[in-house]
């Protein structure tokens, strides 16, 4: 039997952390775009409320007289509440793939045999799939901004300044209900679980949580009330949906926020990093 | 082998895995047990073992994917998990039967792996196709693939690491004859290239037509190793006689030195050796060939097998589980 001597095998140089983690998040979106599912719910959910813009649009020019006018503040603050919501759904179905889908396809072994550490490979699930959730939802939030200020009639015409904060508000919506689905997704492994736990806990068990005088302040840790206490003072002069108590200050909400997205992810890290592969 | 022992072999070269005492319990029983394995480099190397004797966990403790409950391993020289990314560098691994992402095609299924890799393992993608006999088929989604053509697909992402080191993990499953035949041909060619191949597999024919050496294994146990000659000549030997008068063949043939049983099997005579070498076993047996010819009887035919590892691997496992079952 001939032997053939090695030393120590002297690795190639890894390359440097950035470029190593850019082909990552490439290789997670490729895995998220090619979902024809998952893109497609995403697409209609995100896009819900710019048919229902046009809808009210050809309502109003029908009978203008019954309908209010589709553009302006008011309705923007509608739009922008419900596509937090819409787009939400669709981060909870995309978080949860992207946090399990490996794992119950079979090849996160693979991955993890390549030697990459295991957290990079976590990492990169989170810009992966921001980056098809994100322009869907822009484009959205753009579409429904320019139908505020041309159909805006008897309506004030939301500003610019309002536009963008209601904007940046929408991504952090998406943003963090993204983040817990992919840090629980990865946490328990499964994706149906995962999703139908969060959307239980989004359209049942929050509304009435927060609807129950009863429970008082600590109905502030909840993760939309929290979020309804950052919306734009622009975009809703006057008015906050679902307030629970006296006026949690931005900070503290901010804190929630940050308690709700973190504790999920470092949960869904740590067991990325700990179970067997 | 001591850890001492174990580090100053690494430090001198030669092995492209090594492990000493490995060791997996879950919870109270043991999968692998104290394996002391050195797997010289440049070798096509083969884990036999019945099925559930721990090959996989064996496998899966080598690339990181499960802890070991003690001892200590080497992949070309790096100790594992301490050093484990730059061990894995440059292995190609296939644990379990090869799974892949269903809704993408083979090619992006090399391609979000290679992407886990250095920047050149994606430049590697057409050729690992090539090579594993893909490359018609790398633009089709997997969920099309046939069990052979997952498998050959695994093959290919295994090269996507330029590997030194390859391990196998049952990999002729799922493939038809002119499969098989072909990936034995791809893993000689590997090991010519001077790359090291590990190939579990509870197929003792598959070990012996592929690897140099082997190790064969029972319950987690390494029972014996070494190139598949001498494993395969370590076992006992047989001889089957076809002759006038069985039963008085038997009584003729008790007594002889190189004779450890004879018996009656139907119209033959089963002679069992005992473990010779093969020239002492062609002795022994023109010896009794003379002996019952001696005696008067007619010999109409005497039938020396080949050696086998195959023969050895049932007298081991065989024997582990008469010990057992004592």
């Amino acid at each position: 039997m001939s032997v053939v001597t090695i030393d120590r095998v002297s690795p190639r140089p890894r390359p440097r952390a950035g470029a190593a983690a850019g082909r990552l998040v490439s290789a997670e979106f490729l895995k998220v775009r090619k979902r024809r599912g998952l893109v497609a719910w995403t697409a209609i959910l995100t896009g819900a409320i710019v048919v229902a813009g046009g809808v009210l649009a050809l309502l109003h020019a029908q009978d203008p007289a019954k309908y209010g006018p589709a553009g302006g503040l008011p309705n923007l603050a509608s739009v922008g509440y419900m596509l937090s919501l819409l787009g939400a759904v669709a981060a909870v179905l995309a978080g949860a793939t992207m946090g399990a889908g490996d794992l119950q396809a079979g090849v996160f072994r693979d991955l993890v045999a390549t030697g990459r550490p295991r957290l990079a490979l976590f990492a990169a699930r989170i810009p992966g799939a921001l980056a098809l959730l994100w322009p869907l939802v822009a484009v959205s939030w753009a579409a429904a901004c320019a139908g505020s200020v041309l159909l805006a009639g008897s309506h004030p015409r939301p500003g610019l300044a309002v536009m963008a904060q209601g904007g940046a508000w929408v991504l952090l919506a998406v943003t963090v209900a993204y983040l817990i689905a992919m840090g629980l997704a990865s946490l328990a492994g499964s994706r149906p679980v995962t999703a139908g736990i969060l959307l239980a806990w989004q359209f049942a068990v929050t509304p009435l949580a927060l609807a129950l005088s009863n429970l008082g302040v600590p109905r502030e840790g909840l993760l939309t009330a929290a979020l309804n206490r950052t919306i734009p003072a622009g975009l809703l002069p006057g008015q906050r949906p679902d307030p629970v108590g006296p006026a949690m200050p931005v900070t503290v909400a901010a804190a929630v926020i940050a308690a709700w997205a973190l504790v999920p992810l470092a949960a869904g890290a740590w067991r990325t990093c700990t179970r067997d592969a | 082998m001591k850890q001492t022992d174990m580090s100053r072999t690494a430090r001198a070269g030669g092995y492209a895995v090594q492990t000493a005492g490995l060791t997996k319990r879950f919870g109270g029983r043991t999968a692998v047990d104290r394996v002391d394995l050195p797997v010289p480099a440049g070798t096509a190397f083969g884990y036999l073992a019945p099925n559930g004797a721990g090959k996989t966990t064996l496998i899966r403790m080598l690339l990181g994917l499960t802890a070991a409950t003690s001892g200590s391993m080497r992949l070309l020289g790096h100790l594992v998990p301490a050093e484990r990314s730059a061990a894995l560098l440059r292995v190609g691994a296939m644990a379990e039967e090869p799974r892949f992402l269903d809704h993408l095609t083979g090619r992006e299924n090399l391609r979000i792996n290679a992407a886990a890799r250095e920047p050149a393992a994606r430049g590697r993608i057409e050729e690992a196709l090539e090579r594993a006999g893909l490359a018609g088929r790398a633009g089709e989604r997997v969920a099309r693939y046939s069990a052979g053509l997952r498998q050959r697909l695994g093959v290919a992402r295994c090269l996507l690491a330029d590997p030194q080191l390859l391990i196998l993990d049952e990999p002729t499953n799922g493939l038809d004859r002119a499969g098989i035949v072909e990936f034995r041909l791809m893993i000689r060619s590997l090991v010519d290239e001077g790359r090291t191949v590990v190939l579990s597999s509870h197929l003792p024919v598959e070990v012996e037509k592929i690897c140099d050496a082997a190790a064969i294994v029972d319950r987690g146990r390494v029972v014996a190793q070494g190139s598949i000659a001498e494993l395969s000549a370590r076992g006992a030997r047989f001889i089957m006689l076809q002759v006038g008068d069985p039963s008085r063949a038997v009584m003729v043939l008790t007594g002889h030195p190189a004779v450890c049983s004879a018996s009656e099997d139907g119209h033959q005579v089963r002679v069992a050796l005992g473990p010779v070498a093969g020239d002492a076993a062609r002795s022994a047996a023109a010896d009794i060939s003379r002996r019952l010819a001696g005696a008067g009887m007619d010999v109409y035919r005497l039938d020396l097998p080949a050696a086998t590892l195959e023969e050895r691997f049932l007298e081991i496992t065989h024997k582990m589980q008469d010990e057992v079952a004592a």
